[in-house]
């Protein structure tokens, strides 16, 4: 590249390669080189450019345009016909100006506005859904044949089955975990036998049920979700419909019955590996097993077996109901069925709490 | 032979996956600057050939050669330079759907290059101005039809400029007429700007429309069966499969009943 100033005018002579590797330099070079002098007008020889692509071609546009120097008018000639294909392929200035014009941001009334139709509608969904589930659910009992019973025992065991582990673990430990919390300030009174009372009570009432329900939101929920909301996107639930197949009946019934029957099945097991993580704690420090056991008779009734299993029969049923109505509204787009997954976990979440909340006000009101 | 007018050498491929072999003993060359379309009927390994020749998938033997360097077993650097010598579009277009149109061209001008902003703008606009989305530049994919994002699919694939281009399936699911302006489009990449372009088809009239050789496969025999010009092929093939393909007749009755 080199610029010199005749009686003519200044001319400015590029050559060599001018494409995606090397076109940074250039401009540089050709920005310092043109702000060493003062000049209104170049003419730009570009027979030496021996070859080029569209990168390259953007600093010659630049250059033409007088974007690379304020107020220089350059004139282009001698670039190869191929490269003036290219160069003629950039749009005019202002067609450039228009472009990435984003959506305007909306005034917070707008915004709040919109929020709250979001949730009208949300609800009014939520009330036809449920009415959709019900009526579903009248359809099976009176044709039993229509429940798709592989589907429910498919659903069954990836829901059910499948997490036992993961429930026998977290259980396990938290009952290890709420002994070991316990045992130092009941020791202070030489209570550490009470240890088992608490553990029973504990798992049974309230843990037990509820970390089952937030395992099976993050397992099951968000899979219910996620496996709907993809059938969704691919028109699956669309072609149901257009068989004349509902797919509530066809494929959410089978997720709640699953749900509503694996969450107390479940439950019921995270309930004894709690106990027995807290067994384990109350037998190294020495209590006999025959007193552990009477302090666990005497302080769980059925009454509050019952009490934690009702809970999971309902957060089982919340939970995948919850999944496959978020999979089902599924949105489009490509974040849209990770959205609805994510939707789901959180919504069950907060319904856990909510119901867990109803329960205990009910059983303190009935003295259960 | 990898001289300057050969832009790709496949050598002795075989692909499949696992134990099944798909394509067997494949050997030819795409020239530089022509259209050259792969094609065969449904199933015959098309798709297969071409994710091999890209470098997605491994083939169980042989080369695949640009400039006389191996894309098979290539890493590293080698590897990243090997891949800047050509764009891929997808059947779908495999468009960013969070991105609008230019920021999904400008994607591979902000990692690779050194070009400042505007220059990478102008570079994605001129891209999207090949293929006829100039309008459209700040509309997301999901806004725009199954052509539109072909096209858009190709700006991103030559955003770099790379001198051969991969197209997979150009005419699937679209209206005759937008599949004849894409064959048009496919034409004047290779005519005026010089563009090596791979295409994966087995739409006959797309086929006659835009090759300049084409390279047939067949399922059943599992290599190529022909290679040379449409033309030639449909008139000229002592291949009776070859001859059934070009002129679009069914299968022998008797053959489908055994078959």
């Amino acid at each position: 590249m080199a610029l010199r100033e005749g009686a003519g005018g200044a001319v400015l002579t590029l050559s060599g390669a001018l494409d995606v590797r090397s076109a940074a330099a250039a401009r540089d070079a050709i920005v310092a080189e043109l702000a060493q002098h003062t000049l209104t007008r170049v003419e730009v020889d570009a027979s030496g450019i021996e070859r080029g692509d569209a990168s390259g071609m953007s600093i010659l546009y630049q250059l033409a345009q007088g974007q690379l120097a304020p107020g220089l008018e350059a004139q282009l000639h001698g670039l190869r016909p191929e490269l003036e294909k290219l160069l003629a392929a950039f749009p005019a200035p202002e067609a450039v100006k228009g472009v990435e014009v984003r959506p305007e941001r909306r005034s917070i009334p707008v915004e709040v506005g919109g929020a709250t139709l979001g949730l009208w509608n949300d609800a009014v969904e939520s009330i036809r859904f449920l009415g959709a589930l019900t009526l579903a659910l009248a359809s099976i009992l009176s044709h039993p044949r229509k429940l798709r019973a592989s589907e429910l025992a498919r659903v069954f065991e990836k829901s059910g089955a499948n997490a036992l582990l993961i429930v026998s673990l977290i259980s396990l430990l938290t009952g290890l975990i709420i002994a070991f919390e316990a045992a130092q300030p009941l020791k202070t009174f030489g209570a550490q036998i009470f240890i088992a009372n608490m553990i029973g009570l504990v798992m049974v009432r309230e843990l037990g049920p509820i970390m089952t329900a937030i395992v099976f939101a993050g397992r099951s929920g968000s899979a219910f979700a996620a496996e709907l909301g993809t059938m969704k996107v691919n028109e699956e639930l669309a072609a149901l419909r257009t068989m004349g197949l509902d797919p509530t009946r066809f494929l959410v019934i089978q997720r709640v019955l699953a749900g509503s029957v694996a969450m107390p099945l479940l439950t019921a097991y995270s309930m004894a590996m709690g106990i027995l993580g807290g067994v384990i704690v109350t037998r190294m420090m020495g209590f006999p097993l025959a007193l552990i056991w009477q302090q666990l008779a005497a302080a769980l009734g059925a009454k509050d077996i019952l009490f934690g299993l009702a809970k999971a029969v309902v957060f089982g049923a919340v939970v995948a109901g919850l999944g496959c109505y978020q999979g089902v509204n599924t949105r489009q787009g490509p974040s849209a069925v990770g959205d609805s997954a994510t939707r789901a976990v959180v919504a069950s979440i907060l319904m856990i709490i909510l119901i867990d909340a109803v329960f205990s006000v009910f059983a303190y009101v009935l003295g259960i | 032979m990898s001289g300057s007018d050969t832009a790709i050498v496949v050598e002795n491929l075989s692909i499949g996956y696992g134990d099944r072999v798909v394509q067997q003993d494949l050997s030819f060359e795409v020239r530089r600057g022509e259209v050259f379309v792969i094609l065969g009927g449904s199933g015959c390994g098309k798709s297969s050939l071409l994710k091999v020749m890209i470098g997605l998938v491994a083939p169980l033997r042989g080369r695949v050669l640009y400039d006389g360097v191996d894309l098979v077993g290539a890493e590293g650097p080698e590897r990243l330079s090997l891949l800047r010598k050509f764009g891929v579009m997808y059947q779908s277009g495999a468009l960013f759907g969070s991105m609008t149109l230019l920021e999904n061209v400008r994607l591979p001008l902000d990692e690779f290059t050194r070009l400042q902003r505007a220059e990478r703008q102008l570079v994605a606009l001129a891209k999207l101005n090949q293929v006829g989305l100039l309008d459209a530049a700040a509309r997301m994919p999901s806004e725009l039809s199954g052509g539109m994002q072909k096209r858009a699919g190709i700006a991103r694939a030559m955003a770099l400029d790379p001198g051969i281009l991969f197209l997979d399936e150009p005419s699937a699911g679209l209206d005759p007429i937008t599949s004849a302006g894409l064959d048009r489009l496919i034409r004047e990449l290779s005519e005026s700007f010089g563009i090596t372009l791979v295409v994966v088809t087995h739409e006959l009239q797309s086929i006659f429309a835009i090759a300049d050789r084409c390279l047939m496969l067949d399922a059943r025999r599992k290599t190529m069966i022909a290679e040379g010009k449409p033309a030639e092929l449909r008139d000229e093939s002592p291949d009776p499969v070859v001859r059934q393909f070009f002129r679009r007749q069914a299968e022998p009755e008797k053959e489908r009943q055994t078959g």
